[in-house]
């Protein structure tokens, strides 16, 4: 053997001594064997129920079947297309005991952690509470007195900003295929939490959910919630701002309106308001008639409200 | 009796991180690359455990892996820093002026194509012969010995010889 590959051999045994500790892949290993059992365990649950409806439907409903009128709300209650959106980067590590409260999608993309024991709490609210998040960026921010350093070999760049919130909040950004930023708040080694989180971020195009509804075919921007089937989902325009809420809205009784072929009501403060599907269905917007709210309110279009995509909420990694 | 894939993947993640590892010259590859092939090898352990040399089968699902990811992601492949490495599990203290020649060769190898670099891996890494390197890359034995050969190549060009002193420190050894 020459000096050449002696080399050799000596070099990719050195690099054999930074194997990395086998704790981290066993542990993503028994996460993912656990969500694929999950995700049979649905199919197998929704193949179920996609028989059952159809038997329903060929045998005991077929002799008094009409297609629904478009205005109506059975026709509203069509699932969509095009509401599934994609969450491309996920972290494999957070603190302990850290659930997710809240999806943002649109231009940007937020997802938030809290401690379960904080997930109560409006993670839309500025409360000051400790929480974990990660951002798809349009581009990079201004870095003016952020100091340079990087995350999994790339550069990287953080600081910790004292806001409005009770703790100091260290921000960590960096440039991979898409700008991240990791945020965190709340945690006495800010900075060592939001590295070891960016260092465990990956791109993951399999990654994707269905927003409980959408308006006009375009999905609810925000979802967040405590559980599963405790959850609100906001859309916004520059106009109207609609959601759409397991939890009752401060008011829900007014002038009777008639929409989506139930009863709603314009309360106090000139919002529509009006339970469909088991959910509360708000529309408020500055100045728009009644007919304006009834007629946004229609076009909402719920995602199949037997059983939502809202398994994320509440849940940890 | 086959054993249990939850005592398999006990016993071998390990050594197959460190194959992988090697063969990734990348420590967060290499963690998701032994993930991926353990989902994967779980789901049809019924036929894997079976087999005579599972963690063999095993260990050639890592390197296919490797080989079809670095495929399928090479558009967003990041060059190989030593920083990433170093990040995971700082490199060993080794007070020899050998140290900064292997740490050289290993950015020449981290630049290797990918078959090329397998290859290489296979023969001075786990002690293969030609015969056991085309059975685990799918491919002839003189398209082995032609990738070895061409590494070789390249890794000498690259390598350039130590200069007479080499190794003593400025102002060592010079009265």
């Amino acid at each position: 053997m020459n000096d050449t590959e002696q080399l050799i051999k000596d070099a990719l045994g050195q690099l054999a001594e930074r194997t990395p500790h086998p704790g981290p892949t066993l542990n993503a290993l028994r996460r993912k064997r656990k969500q694929q059992r999950s995700n049979i365990f649905l199919m197998a649950t929704a193949g179920v129920a996609a028989v059952a409806v159809l038997i329903f439907a060929g045998v005991v409903a077929s002799d008094r079947y009409a297609p629904p009128d478009a205005n109506s709300a059975a026709a509203a209650l069509m699932p969509g297309t095009g509401q599934t959106v994609d969450i491309e980067y996920t972290p494999h590590w957070l603190p302990d005991g850290y659930v997710e409260t809240f999806r943002s999608v649109g231009e940007e993309t937020t997802r938030v952690w809290v401690p379960a024991s904080a997930k109560d709490v409006d993670p839309t609210l500025q409360t000051g509470h400790p929480r974990v998040s990660l951002t798809s960026l349009q581009a990079l921010p201004d870095l003016s007195g952020w100091l340079e350093t990087s995350v999994r070999g790339l550069k990287a760049w953080a600081r910790t900003v004292q806001g409005q919130s009770a703790g100091p909040t260290t921000e960590l950004v960096w440039q991979a295929q898409d700008v991240l930023r990791v945020s965190v708040r709340g945690q006495e080694a800010g900075q060592q939490t939001a590295m070891s989180v960016a260092e465990s971020v990956r791109s993951d195009t399999k990654i994707s959910f269905l927003t409980p509804f959408s308006l006009d075919g375009k999905p609810a921007g925000d979802v967040w919630g405590s559980t599963p089937s405790r959850w609100t989902a906001r859309w916004h325009s520059e106009k109207y701002v609609v959601t759409v809420s397991t939890s009752t809205p401060a008011q829900t009784s007014g002038t009777p309106v008639s929409v989506r072929g139930r009863q709603g009501a314009i309360v106090a403060d000139g919002s529509l308001v009006v339970r469909d599907s088991g959910l509360w269905l708000t529309v408020s917007g500055d100045g728009q008639s009644t007919d304006d709210l009834v007629d946004t309110a229609t076009r909402v279009s719920l995602q199949h409200m037997d059983h939502p995509d809202t398994e994320w909420i509440g849940k940890g990694l | 009796m086959t054993p249990s894939f939850d005592d398999f993947a006990a016993e071998q993640v390990t050594p197959l991180l460190r194959y992988a590892t090697v063969l990734t010259c990348d420590p967060h590859l290499a963690q998701d690359v032994v993930q991926e092939v353990l989902l994967r090898a779980q789901q049809k352990w019924d036929r894997i455990g079976s087999v005579d040399l599972p963690h063999a089968y095993v260990k050639r699902m890592v390197t296919n892996e490797y080989l079809s990811w670095r495929r399928r992601r090479a558009a967003k492949d990041v060059a190989l820093c030593m920083s990433t490495l170093e990040s995971v599990t700082p490199p060993v203290a080794d007070t020899t002026h050998h140290y900064d020649e292997r740490e050289a060769m290993l950015q020449r190898i981290a630049r290797l194509p990918r078959k090329q670099r397998a290859a290489v891996v296979l023969r001075y890494y786990e002690n293969y012969d030609d015969s056991e390197i085309a059975q685990m890359l799918g491919c002839a034995e003189g398209t082995v010995r032609s990738h070895i050969s061409r590494a070789l190549a390249t890794l000498r060009t690259e390598h350039l010889p130590e200069p007479a002193g080499a190794g003593l420190r400025f102002g060592e050894g010079l009265s």
